[in-house]
């Protein structure tokens, strides 16, 4: 059995900046709250650091570590989208 | 049940207006609806937009080219029913979202634009189960008191009656759904996914003239489908099947075409959907029946329903395409109703799950 600490696994870090700390934030939260499909061959850590998302993934297989940054890039994107759409809104509450 | 005393509702009528958003994205289409609760009783429908991702004829849709059409569609969608609605998503009191059943990669999709929307604004998440949202919308459209619910769509077919705040489920497909069976027919026979295969199915069957025997699969409440989908395909491989309609004319005609079969199996599965729901009916001594669900917009099944419900000295309530296809806006109901009984989704149980039973859900506003 591998455990999380052994060599052979893969570990990928993608950090993506935002706009603002608080952004960041939005995204880790909403992101967070769906878990990795196979749990026990992907570790995923997401923290915020000031305006920067950093998630970090470590997995058994390369294969692993190519779908799973896919699959979170491509929540990271609808996100980005969803504020890049709706943020400017969200700061004007209508007084 | 003869002299049954009707409790009265817990929903207590809102005391300012209420409105909600509903995101809907369990399948393939993606919807977002306004509704408004007003302190006089009345729902108003602000906007109900969806946008279906539609593939070639022949092909089905899969998830993860589905999850793609709704993330691409989103902004547009929500956009339109906001403008369409003329109002913020600050005038908003809750985001409703469908939480399941439905395919894992679109539902997730969505609720994370719901989530985002949700910190964004600050706004309440209220997670809603899709076949409850049908039933809301249903009853809320047609005005039905208490009748028997027949969902049918493209992956759920239930038969379904209420009692102690628990939509139960009296009969379901034990295999495939109905509209499964019809999209998937559509498929053999090369239909058009356009509007909907289900509309093409339908609208082909009119000129059928055989009806070919086919297996008749009710198994006490239940039923079974793809047997019925595997025969009626083995007739296209008989050789009195002729693909074009035309060739009817001249001396021979026992032949079989695409719209016999059509017609073949609309009759048969709908003689099916009728039966248990006639079995249901009786059961629970009600005398209406609800049709919800993407093929609840079959005119010839809501006919033949009509048949069997005027001989009981009943009524079929149906809705037209705009509310039984899959919407936003029955998400919104379903999820202001909860809402309004004090129920949230915190953002850490908003996680969607793909089996999730009609009968999970507490039905908190009905007595």
């Amino acid at each position: 059995m591998s455990t999380i600490e052994d060599p052979s696994w893969h570990t990928v870090t993608v950090r993506v900046p935002f706009a603002s700390p608080k952004h960041a934030s939005i995204a880790k939260q909403a992101i967070e709250v769906d878990r990795e499909l196979q749990p026990q061959v992907v570790k995923r850590t997401i923290e915020v650091d000031d305006d920067v998302l950093v998630a970090t993934f470590k997995t058994l297989t390369v294969r692993l570590a190519r779908l799973t940054v896919n699959a979170y890039l491509e929540n990271v994107d609808l996100v980005v989208k969803t504020i890049g759409e709706f943020g400017e809104e969200a700061e004007h509450p209508p007084s | 049940m003869p002299g049954k005393i009707r409790k009265r509702s817990p929903l207590k009528p809102p005391e300012r207006p209420y409105i909600a958003l509903g995101l809907e994205g369990s399948a393939n289409k993606l919807g977002a609806g306004i509704i408004k609760h007003s302190p006089d009783g009345s729902t108003i429908v602000l906007s109900n937009v969806r946008h279906t991702y539609i593939t070639p004829p022949g092909e089905g849709f899969l998830p993860r080219d589905t999850a793609q059409h709704h993330r691409e569609w989103a902004m547009t969608v929500i956009n339109d029913a906001f403008k369409k609605a003329e109002l913020s998503i600050h005038d908003i009191d809750c985001i409703c979202f469908t939480q399941g059943p439905g395919m894992g990669a679109p539902l997730t999709s969505v609720a994370l634009v719901a989530r985002t929307l949700s910190l964004l604004f600050s706004k309440p998440l209220v997670g809603v189960n899709h076949c409850v949202g049908h039933i809301e919308m249903g009853r809320q459209v047609t005005g039905a008191q208490n009748p028997v619910v027949l969902y049918v769509s493209g992956g759920n077919t239930q038969v379904i009656a209420y009692s102690q705040q628990c939509y139960r489920i009296f009969g379901e497909t034990l295999d495939i759904a109905v509209g499964n069976c019809l999209d998937r027919f559509a498929r053999v026979i090369n239909l058009s996914n356009d509007p909907s295969p289900g509309y093409n199915i339908e609208q082909m069957a009119k000129t059928g003239k055989r009806l070919l025997p086919l297996p008749y699969a009710t198994k006490g409440m239940d039923l079974s489908l793809s047997g019925i989908l595997t025969s009626t395909e083995a007739y296209t491989l008989d050789k009195r099947f002729r693909f074009n309609e035309n060739s009817r004319e001249g001396d021979n005609d026992n032949i079989i075409t695409p719209a016999d079969l059509c017609f073949s199996l609309q009759e048969t599965i709908f003689a099916m959907l009728v039966e248990i729901t006639e079995r249901a009916m009786a059961h629970i001594g009600s005398k209406e029946v609800l049709i919800v669900g993407g093929v609840g917009c079959n005119e010839r099944l809501q006919e033949m329903m009509g048949i069997m419900a005027e001989e009981r000295g009943g009524k079929v309530f149906a809705t037209d395409d705009r509310f039984c296809i899959d919407n936003g806006i029955m998400i919104a109901q379903a999820g202001l109703l909860s809402y309004r009984m004090g129920f949230q989704t915190p953002l850490a149980k908003s996680r969607c799950t793909q089996r999730f039973r009609t009968d999970q859900v507490h039905v908190a506003w009905r007595a």
